[in-house]
This record gives structure tokens, C-alpha cells and sequence, in this order.
């Protein structure tokens, strides 16, 4: 989570796997798309680095992934809610100290080599555990890989790691590198991470900056009558709201990642031959969050806290801030990752008559003129929406007597404020759900962390019964026992109020009607789009 | 002062104005009276069309706003902001462009050079760097819209003082031994003042246009309703409610128009004055 880039996507990087929406509109099952067709595709910002082994942001997904494939991908349905890609099967052992990947047979890369197991072993052990974002953390107790022949991979842990955890983790941090371009370079500063070199289903043709990335068909491609189309391009429209008109005017096909603003869906939604897709996002869960620094003495009373949680509409915020795009949150782990949600934990509902006993009862009366005590909030720049919530936040404090005064920041200065110099009440967050709680959530409450980690707990909690739990789940290699950790954390979490989770959100994708099977993966926008193809 | 009123008065372009600026500063002032909740309060359904709801007559925002109480409270901190920009403004400008005339010499070669590099950075570039480094709030936009606007003020008060400073009366204030700085600043400067006070008009319309666009661009003090706020707001649902951005983008014309106006028939006024001395 060092790496760090100012665009809406680029900030939270990846997501991961297993999400399965309870129900799915019948629209996106697989269609059978034709052949051929080249599908121009919106993109609002140009990543300087597009090797998705080193950053793995969802930012650089958006066009890599089409190149350069990991292991497994996410999926609707299949076991432990992957889809093979690069490996066709995998197994933890019993002890949790080592896992193993049976690899796909037949691959090439799109220079021509054969894929081999020594390109996983390179990846993991070069690039994965040493330079990647995410990777740092998932694969910090891997000791190496071992390679008994070409299609056999085994990563031996010196720690017992949860297979649970790898499982969840592989659809972001396992895309594979040639070995044999970045052996013996300097894998960071690689040519290939501008030009990427993969297995997937389309190759990378060009990029002209300021203009587009084009993506040319994988005749060798492994999957039977895959891909769909002749090329892909991204074409660059930083521009949000030129998106929508380019939609419109057939210039473009397919914007995805809530390009099209919220407040222009209603409105799109009706311009025939284009269709609005909610669906593909299910593993890209962003958490709107109300941090606090509990150094503030009157925010570390318990009361306080759920007074403020009892202060949130949000029935409201889900309908203006999201225009319904969105779900009221519960606690830390969103709805839509089924495996760990947990719905029993103690709930605040909307009620201000409760929320001023609580203050009332913590000790803070009303003043002659009608305030108890001052917070400064610091919304997030990241969204229009965590700045919207944060305009909502501070009227909803001011029916119960709280008197905010929002600071606002531009994005290096707020993330310097509140995750380095701890210079605020609360604040308004952004966190990613990335498909296991060990990945970025437990990090939002645990105490110890180093400051100016950006997205941890800065705001000094500290609860031992809750870091003990988070410690044992990392070493659980049971799955059942280890989700059942999981739940008694979602329990503390909501209980004790380290944070306050408000709402819960994915985005939408705006395609042209012809656009053929759009969203049919959680992962969708940043899968590889071998199935995507062109209706006459 | 009576005739230059009259001349003032006479001039339609004055009379425009001056209508147009009372009307705004009985906006302002009657702003806390029949507003006095904060104007940043949801108060309605979000969203609410103008004149369907008699109690929200301009309807409300995306988060359920009063966009009239929005409207009333944002003449208030436009004009707060060009008043207080432009007060600022003179104040520095003829204080550094009198001590620049009548010191001469190095003291006013280097003032003037001071001077020359704040007039090559525009205004509003400098007001913007100023208040992303700062952080916004009312005080500091006042200033930052200041700090591009003094040099104006400055030079036209250094090049009245050079032409006073050789006249029969402040020779006259030397030989009966008063200090420098006091035939500066109370022989010289009064003098020096009028045209300097011509700029004000300008000043506090480009303050008004610079506020809006920094809280356009999201720098604006956020705990406060300014009309460039809402019509930032306002035009992320442009196409589906335009009025969000219609109603303060109007309010905003008005104002420059008015304090245009109202400056042009000032100059209007004080031409006749000079014709007739």
C-alpha cells in the first residue's frame, strides 16, 4: 500500500476475489457473442506503470489484465468462487505451510515461449513478495517455490498461512511475469512494464500518450474460441463528463468504473442502444467511513461514538449521496462478501433523540447556544461522494448538537494530515474490501501500526481483545475457524465503533446496447474480457 | 459633494448600479433574518424543482438545501469577501505607492521592483497557489485575492504622489519642520486618494469573480455557502437540473454588472468635478 497515485481509480489499489451477489438479474449470463469487431473503451487516466505483478491498482487492471493473466480469477460461481486461469487446480496443505498449483498445459506466451512453472516461481519470489503493493503483505511469510516439473508450482510459507487468505488474495496479486525478459534486469525499470508481455487474450499493440492503449487479438490464446474481438482500444477521456457524450455520439462503446457520473445515469439510462450495468463489480467493494481519532478525549467515549452512529441517516446517504448506487453498511466486511459477512453484530439505527441521550448521558449538555462540543472533519477528496457525505455528516452532527467545521484538502495533504500527522477529528474514508479481511481491512483497526501508513488505523485505537483476534486469523490455517474469527472481529468492530461503516458501494459500467456479456464476473472491468464481444 | 451626488445620481449608469448593489445589500443584510437557520441545513427533499414548493420557492439542492437561503447567505459572502478584498487592497497599495513617491531614491526603486514581481504573476494564480498551500477560509481567501490586487492601488498611488509631492504646499509643510512621514500621509496621501478609490469598484468585482472560482474549483471555504460553491454543486447535475447553476451563476452577474455600474457612475461623478476645478 506504499505506492500511491492521484487519479479515482489508481488510489485504492486492487480488490479481490469472491463476492456472489445473492441475486443476479438474468441479463448477464453468457451470451454467445460473435466474432470480430473492435470495442473502444473509455479511460480517465494513464498509468505510468501498467505491470500489474508490481502495482497491482485497479487502475492499471483496467488495461493489463487483458495481457497478462494470474492464476485464478474471480468468479460467480466455481470452487472457492474462482475461475482458473494460469493454474488449473490448487490445494493447501493441512499444516497451511505450503500450497499447490497444478498450471495450465499448452500456454505460450505472446512472444512465442512456452509458459512454464519457473515463470510462477520467478514472479513470486522476484516481483510478488518484494515489490508489489498488495503481495508485500499476502506473501510475507513465503519462503520459496519449488518446481517439481514445468506444470507444478509449490509456495512453502515459513509461517502456517491461511489458504483461505491465498485463495481470496489470487485474482489480484498472482499475475505472472515472463521469466525469461525480466531475469537478470532491473524488474522495476523493465521495458516490458510499459509494453507488457503476457499469456492473456489480447497483446499489447501500442500506446500513444494523451490518446489511446491498443490491444490486439491472441490468435494463440489458450481459450477455446477466445477472445471475442479483433482489438480493444482505450481510448483517454480524463474528462468525466465527456465520457457520456462520447457514449452518445457511438464514439466509444463501453465506459466503465462509474465514468458516466451518478446524477447522469437516470438520464442515460434512456438514450436507446445504451444500457446501464451494475453488475462486475461485486469484488471491487468500497467502504464509505467515518474514522475518528480517539486521542481526542471526547471521542474516545464509546457514547460519543454511538451517538454519532445513531446521528447517520443512512437510508438518506445511500438515496442522495449514492442515488441508491450503494448499500447501508453493517460493519467492517461489506454484504456482498458472503463467506465472512455477518449480520449479527449491534446495529445503530437513524434516531436523534437517542443519539443526544447518549451525549447528554456521556457528559456533554448543550451550550446557551445549542452545542455541546467542536469536531473538525476532513472529508476525503478522493469522490465527489466522500465530500458529499461529508457536507451531510456535518448537518447531521448539527441536529445533535455537534458544531463541525470541515477542513478541506487537496489528496496529498489530506492523506498527510490524517495518516501521518494525526491532524483531525474525524475524517471521511474510502477504504477497499479486498476479498479477505486479512488483506486491507484488519489493518482500519489493529494498533502498532507505523505512522504515515496510508489507509490504516492512525487514529491511535487501540483494543487488545481485538488485535489478539486478528493476530490468531492470520495464523488460522482452518477455514471454518478462521471465519468464525472473523465474525467475533465484524462483532468488536461494530460493538466498540473504531470507525463508523455508513455505506457500501460498487460502480457502474454504461455500454452500447451491442456490448455482449458485460459484467459477468465480479472482477468484470478488470478481468480479461476473453468472453466481451461485439453484436452486429 | 452635493452637485457630485446629483452628477451621480444623473448618470444611468450610476443609478443602475446603485439600485442593483442596494438590492444585493439588503440580500446580505436581510439574509439572517429570514434565513436564520444555517443556510447549509437540509431543510426539503433533494432535489425539489423551482416554484413547485411554496415554502422552498427556488427549490433545493442534491442534498435537500434551500437554494434561496443558499442564494441570500452567498450575497453575503461575496460581498463580504469584495469589500474586505478591496479595503485590503487600497490600504496596502497606497500605504507602500505613498512611502515608494516620497521617499524616492532606493526605498522607492525597491518597492517598485516588489511591486513589478507580484504584477507578473496573475492574480488569480496567485490567489489560488496562496489559498491550496494555506488551506480556505474566509480570512485567508480575503487575502489571497489581496495579495494579487494591492500592486494597482500601489502605482497609481506612487505616480499621484510623485506629481504632489513638488507642490507649493508640501514645501511649504517642509519649511515649518514637519516630519517626512507625516506630510506623507497627511498632506500627501488624502490628496493622492480619489483615483485610487476609482480602482475599488474594480477591484471588488474581480474579488467577487476570483471567490467564486476558487470555490468553483473546491478552495472555497467549505462551512459557508458561497454562490461559486453552488454553482460547483450545481453542475455535476447539470443536464438534469440546470437551475442549481442558473440561479447563483445570475446572482453573480448581477453583482459585477452592479458594482460595475455603480463604479462607472462614479467616474462619472468626479469627471464633471475635475472638468469644473
Amino acid at each position: 500500500m506504499s505506492s500511491f497515485q492521484i487519479s479515482r481509480r489508481g488510489l485504492l489499489q486492487g480488490a479481490a476475489s469472491i463476492a456472489l451477489l445473492s441475486a443476479l438479474p438474468g441479463a448477464v449470463h453468457a451470451q454467445e457473442a460473435p466474432q470480430g469487431g473492435r470495442l473502444v473503451v473509455a479511460a480517465d487516466s494513464e498509468p505510468r506503470n501498467l505491470n500489474p505483478a508490481i502495482v497491482a491498482s485497479n487502475a492499471v487492471f483496467f488495461i493489463s489484465s487483458k495481457v497478462i493473466e494470474p492464476l485464478a480469477e474471480a468468479a460467480l460461481d466455481g470452487e472457492g468462487a474462482l475461475a482458473p486461469r494460469l493454474a488449473t487446480s490448487w490445494e493447501g496443505a493441512e499444516d497451511g505451510l505450503s500450497v499447490t498449483f497444478k498450471l495450465r498445459e499448452g500456454v505460450t506466451w505472446h512472444d512465442g515461449k512456452p509458459f512454464t512453472s519457473a515463470d510462477v516461481a520467478f514472479s513470486a519470489m522476484e516481483v510478488w513478495k518484494p515489490l508489489q503493493n498488495l503481495g508485500r503483505i499476502v506473501f510475507a511469510n513465503l519462503e520459496g517455490v519449488d518446481t517439481p516439473d514445468d506444470l507444478t508450482a509449490v509456495f512453502r510459507f515459513s509461517t502456517p498461512t491461511p489458504i483461505q487468505m491465498i485463495r481470496n488474495a489470487l485474482p489480484v496479486v498472482t499475475s505472472v511475469l515472463p521469466k525469461h525478459l525480466y531475469e537478470g534486469t532491473d524488474i522495476a525499470s523493465n521495458p516490458a512494464n510499459n509494453a507488457p508481455v503476457g499469456t492473456g487474450p489480447f497483446k499489447f499493440a501500442e500506446h500513444r500518450p494523451g490518446e489511446y492503449y491498443r490491444l490486439t487479438r491472441n490468435d494463440a490464446y489458450w481459450g477455446e474460441g477466445q477472445p471475442k474481438l479483433d482489438e480493444i482500444i482505450f481510448r483517454i477521456l480524463p474528462d468525466r463528463a465527456a465520457a457520456a457524450s462520447a457514449l452518445e455520439a457511438d464514439e466509444i462503446q463501453l465506459a466503465a468504473f462509474s465514468q458516466v457520473p451518478l446524477v447522469d445515469l437516470e438520464r442515460i439510462s434512456k438514450v436507446p442502444g445504451l444500457k446501464v450495468v451494475t453488475e462486475g463489480y461485486e469484488a471491487l467493494t468500497y467502504q464509505l467511513v467515518v474514522e475518528i481519532n480517539h486521542r481526542n478525549k471526547i471521542l474516545a467515549d464509546l457514547k460519543v461514538r454511538q451517538a454519532i452512529a445513531h446521528a447517520i441517516d443512512r437510508d438518506f446517504v445511500v438515496a442522495t449521496v449514492f442515488l441508491g448506487f450503494a448499500a447501508p453498511a453493517t460493519g467492517p466486511v461489506p454484504q456482498n462478501a458472503p463467506e465472512f459477512y455477518n449480520p449479527d453484530v449491534p446495529e445503530y439505527a437513524y434516531d436523534v433523540d437517542k443519539a443526544n441521550a447518549l451525549l447528554d448521558e456521556a457528559g456533554y449538555p448543550r451550550g446557551a447556544d445549542g452545542n455541546r462540543f467542536q469536531l473538525r472533519l476532513l472529508p476525503a477528496p478522493f469522490f465527489s461522494e466522500t465530500r458529499q457525505f461529508g457536507d451531510y455528516l456535518r448537518q447531521a452532527l448539527a441536529d445533535v448538537g455537534i458544531d463541525v467545521t470541515i477542513v478541506a484538502n487537496d489528496t496529498p495533504a489530506h492523506l498527510k494530515a490524517v495518516y501521518a500527522d494525526h491532524d483531525f477529528d474525524i475524517t471521511v474514508g474510502s477504504p477497499v474490501f479486498r476479498g479477505d479481511p486479512a488483506i486491507s481491512t484488519t489493518i482500519l483497526v489493529q494498533s502498532g501500526i507505523a505512522d504515515g501508513v496510508f489507509f490504516s488505523n492512525q487514529g491511535g485505537y487501540a483494543n487488545a481483545e481485538l488485535d489478539a483476534i486478528i493476530a490468531e486469523a492470520a495464523e488460522t490455517v482452518d477455514t471454518e475457524a478462521r471465519t468464525a474469527l472473523y465474525n467475533d472481529f465484524q462483532r468488536i468492530v461494530a460493538g466498540d465503533l473504531p470507525l463508523i461503516n455508513v455505506a457500501e458501494w460498487g460502480f457502474t459500467t454504461v455500454a452500447s446496447a451491442r456490448v455482449a456479456n458485460v459484467g459477468n464476473n465480479p472482477r468484470w472491468a478488470v478481468s480479461n474480457w476473453a468472453d466481451t464481444g461485439l453484436l452486429p | 459633494m452635493k452637485r457630485f451626488v446629483l452628477r451621480f445620481l444623473r448618470s444611468p449608469e450610476g443609478v443602475a448600479g446603485l439600485i442593483l448593489l442596494s438590492c444585493l445589500v439588503a440580500m446580505a443584510l436581510l439574509a439572517p433574518v429570514l434565513f436564520p437557520r444555517d443556510p447549509l441545513a437540509i431543510v426539503g427533499r433533494p432535489l425539489t424543482a423551482p416554484f413547485t414548493d411554496a415554502s422552498l420557492p427556488l427549490g433545493t439542492d442534491r442534498l435537500g438545501r434551500d437554494v434561496l437561503a443558499g442564494l441570500m447567505h452567498g450575497a453575503r459572502a461575496s460581498l463580504l469577501v469584495g469589500i474586505f478584498a478591496a479595503l485590503v487592497a487600497i490600504l496596502v497599495g497606497a500605504v507602500v505607492g505613498t512611502v515608494a513617491g516620497f521617499a524616492g531614491g532606493l526605498i522607492d526603486e525597491a518597492l517598485m521592483r516588489v511591486v513589478d514581481a507580484f504584477q507578473i504573476v496573475p492574480g488569480f494564480l496567485l490567489a489560488l497557489a496562496f489559498v491550496s498551500v494555506t488551506g480556505p477560509s474566509l480570512p485567508v481567501i480575503v487575502f489571497a485575492i489581496a495579495l494579487g490586487a494591492w500592486t494597482g492601488p500601489a502605482r497609481l498611488a506612487r505616480a499621484e504622489v510623485l506629481s504632489i509631492r513638488e507642490r507649493d504646499y508640501v514645501a511649504a509643510a517642509r519649511v515649518i519642520g514637519m516630519h517626512p512621514a507625516e506630510i506623507a500621509f497627511k498632506e500627501v496621501l488624502p490628496n493622492a486618494l480619489p483615483p485610487v478609490l476609482a480602482l475599488v469598484s474594480v477591484i471588488v468585482a474581480s474579488a467577487v469573480l476570483i471567490e467564486a472560482a476558487l470555490s468553483f474549483l473546491n478552495l472555497g471555504d467549505p462551512n459557508i455557502v458561497t454562490w461559486g460553491s453552488m454553482i460547483a454543486e450545481g453542475r455535476n447535475v447539470l443536464r438534469t437540473a440546470p437551475y442549481l447553476s442558473i440561479v447563483p451563476g445570475f446572482g453573480l452577474v448581477l453583482t459585477v454588472l452592479g458594482v460595475y455600474l455603480f463604479g462607472e457612475g462614479l467616474v462619472e461623478g468626479m469627471a464633471h468635478r475635475r472638468r469644473r476645478q
